[in-house]
């Protein structure tokens, strides 16, 4: 070495860092995730009216199916739902994680910064006035994402003051989250017979949800899923606050404007497919906090799967129980609600 | 000794460059605040490069105010920020993380982030594209580590760790950016006074053994004239005082400006000022902010 003491050379600084336990188990807690959504996924599309055993549902699955109508029933009905699902869960469980990670807020997620009822706002107006967008259709998601855009930004700059404070930025977003509902809730007076139909938006339902929903929903999914995962680092840096990540080079408030509307783009497009499903991306993101912890490039994509087997959870639960007569929103709240009222708690607590 | 080594790097930064007049940095005619309410208006400084500058002053007199608008935490209402000879507003936000390092007073990070995970990400400024890690920087973060005695807790998260721990894990993260010129506020918070003197003494073998250009921000005044080259004093957002511990350490100064009389003796072994107070000043302006 070049060190001209007779010293014996130290070991490199590098070596002595210890493994963190944390990144190790990442992988393993990836995997055993994505193949519980795999045998949950052959479950649930054996659920139904005609229920199918899992060698059933597979058989149907690799074209081969028992009976015939089992391929009809499989790929034409319960497949597509359970893509939706995933895809779904995937993309509200990134969009909290992102938004709780630049606005530093643990409750923040996409139906408490007024994303989603800003996008549900926008597709309730879409549908009820726009007659092309009355069936829904590829173009929803597109005026969903300007809701959600629009909404976004209002509580982005509201909460500005010199510079952006993740505290206001929260509290911003419930407020004009609440309103945006209530303006939904009065689209309802002048479409009574779509009424019934844009309740479920409110609450989020996969019902009818086929191939045409999964077509519209994936592109925008490879699109976001990808770049969100790709900002991860940038979202570790934006956590430790403005002032340190400023001191580290980054461009705060591009780095957070960026982030929010991947997550903004995310969220909204879908709440176009499927309307505002509530809780799921708040409680996604927390449960993957637990297992892999904060840092962003673990959480992300940890988010990403936890959140979307919690909704295809969500989703089995209802057809088992309710045989699909309860939309999967309802369920969401029902186990989201106490969830939300835990977290509150210990906030309060701490 | 110090002293010693300080003539020696500004006689070095002098023949390097003729330029910057061996500033660090320097503050010209800054004018900044919160907003609308101005703190520090018209004030200029130069940090010499290879030295150890301790800012000093009452609560609220704009230490932190200084510091965070000399590294471009806080916008400037006007004035211009030099780093070596360069102004700042036209330099790369990456490129001064790079020669530049900061530790905001009193800084929050998510609860369960570990301090490994912390102080890698003082590396950003410097990794390769798509913030890939090199060896070099993992050499860097191992080193941070090990210089602030965090090593043992690399893998534990911030929520678990004493005040003292966690501050010295945040000065890692500074140390891991590998910066010529290092801003601390108040790093010896939380610190008992073992680990106090143990940050005193980093910064001080930083300074000498990697000729580091550091500006502090302490209260404790024995600490700053024992361990600081020059002692800058501030008082309501302006410099009141500024030379070696010995010229500003005075009985004078302390009664302005921190409202107290004391004794000043100086240290036989460092042969550095040390005040000893005996008595609050009464019914006069006190040295405070608003
Ligand atoms: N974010 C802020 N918004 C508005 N005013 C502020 C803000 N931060 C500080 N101030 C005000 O600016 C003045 C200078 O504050 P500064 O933080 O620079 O003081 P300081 O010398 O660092 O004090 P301390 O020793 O308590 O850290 C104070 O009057 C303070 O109230
Ligand atoms: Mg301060």
């Amino acid at each position: 070495m070049s060190l001209s003491t007779g010293v014996a050379p130290e070991k490199p600084f590098a070596e002595k860092i210890p493994a963190n336990p944390l990144a190790r188990r990442f992988l393993p807690l990836l995997v055993a995730c994505l193949l519980a959504i795999v045998v949950l996924l052959i479950l649930y599309i054996g659920l139904g009216t005609v229920s199918l055993s899992p060698g059933e549902v597979i058989a149907a699955l690799v074209n081969q199916p028992v009976e015939t109508f089992h391929r009809q029933i499989v790929w034409d009905l319960r497949f597509p739902r359970g893509l939706v699902a995933i895809l779904v869960g995937a993309m509200l469980g990134l969009a909290g994680a992102i938004l709780q990670t630049i606005t530093r807020n643990p409750l923040a997620s996409p139906d408490l910064t007024g994303v989603s009822a800003g996008a549900v706002l926008a597709s309730v107006l879409g549908i009820a006035f726009i007659p092309p967008l009355a069936a829904g259709g590829p173009a929803l998601p597109f005026v969903a994402l300007a809701g959600g855009v629009v909404v976004g930004a209002t509580v982005y700059f509201l909460s500005r003051q010199g510079r952006s404070d993740p505290l206001r930025l929260a509290l911003n977003g419930i407020l004009l989250g609440a309103i945006l509902n209530s303006g939904s809730s009065i689209v309802l007076i002048f479409d009574q017979e779509r009424a019934a139909n844009i309740v479920l938006w409110l609450i989020g339902s996969l019902n009818g949800r086929v191939w045409s929903h999964f077509n519209t929903l994936w592109p925008w999914a490879l699109v976001g899923i990808p770049l969100a995962l790709g900002c991860a680092g940038l979202a570790n840096t934006l956590n430790l606050g403005d002032d340190v990540a400023t001191g580290l080079g980054q461009n705060v408030e591009r780095a957070r404007a960026g982030l929010f509307f991947i997550a903004v783009l995310l969220a909204s497009s879908a709440v176009a497919i499927v309307g505002a499903i509530g809780f799921i991306g708040l409680i996604g993101p927390h449960i993957s906090r637990r297992l892999v912890g904060d840092d962003a490039r673990r959480l992300l994509p940890m988010s990403a799967v936890v959140t979307a087997l919690l909704l295809l959870l969500s989703d089995f639960i209802v057809q088992a129980i309710t045989k699909g007569s309860l939309p999967v929103g309802a369920i969401t709240a029902l186990l989201g609600a106490p969830f939300f009222l835990y977290l509150i708690f210990r906030r309060v607590k701490a | 000794m110090g002293s010693d080594n300080k003539t020696s790097l500004r006689e070095i930064s002098t023949t390097i460059t003729g330029k910057t007049r061996g500033a660090a940095m320097a503050a010209e005619n800054v004018r900044v605040g919160y907003g609308e309410k101005i703190i520090l208006s018209e004030l200029s400084l130069e940090i010499r490069r290879g030295e150890i500058t301790a800012l000093v002053g009452p609560n609220g007199s704009g230490k932190s105010t200084l510091l965070k608008g000399m590294a471009r935490l806080l916008k400037l209402h006007s004035g211009t920020v030099f780093l070596e000879g360069e102004e700042l507003t036209k330099m790369a936000n990456s490129e001064i993380a790079r020669r530049l390092a900061v530790l905001p007073q009193a800084p929050t990070a998510p609860a369960g982030l570990t301090v490994g995970e912390l102080v890698e990400q003082g590396r950003y400024p410097h990794a390769g594209p798509m913030r890939m890690l090199r060896k070099q920087d993992h050499e860097a973060i191992g080193r941070a580590l090990e210089l602030t005695g965090t090593l043992e807790f690399a893998n534990r998260p911030l929520e678990n760790l004493s005040g003292g721990e966690r501050q010295r894990a945040w000065i890692a993260l500074t140390l891991a950016q590998a910066t010529p010129v290092l801003f601390l506020d108040e790093p010896t918070t939380f610190l008992d006074i073992g680990h106090q003197l143990e940050v005193l003494e980093l910064v001080g073998q930083l300074n000498r053994e990697q000729g580091m250009t550091i500006v502090m921000v302490l209260h404790d005044l024995n600490q700053a004239a024992q361990y600081a080259h020059r002692m800058v004093v501030l008082r309501k957002g302006s410099i009141v005082a500024d030379g070696a511990p010995a010229e500003v350490m005075t009985g004078e100064v302390l009664e302005k400006v921190f409202n107290i009389k004391a004794h000043i003796v100086t240290d036989p072994a460092s042969g550095r000022p040390v005040f000893l107070p005996y008595a609050v000043v009464k019914n006069e302006e006190v040295g405070r902010g608003q």
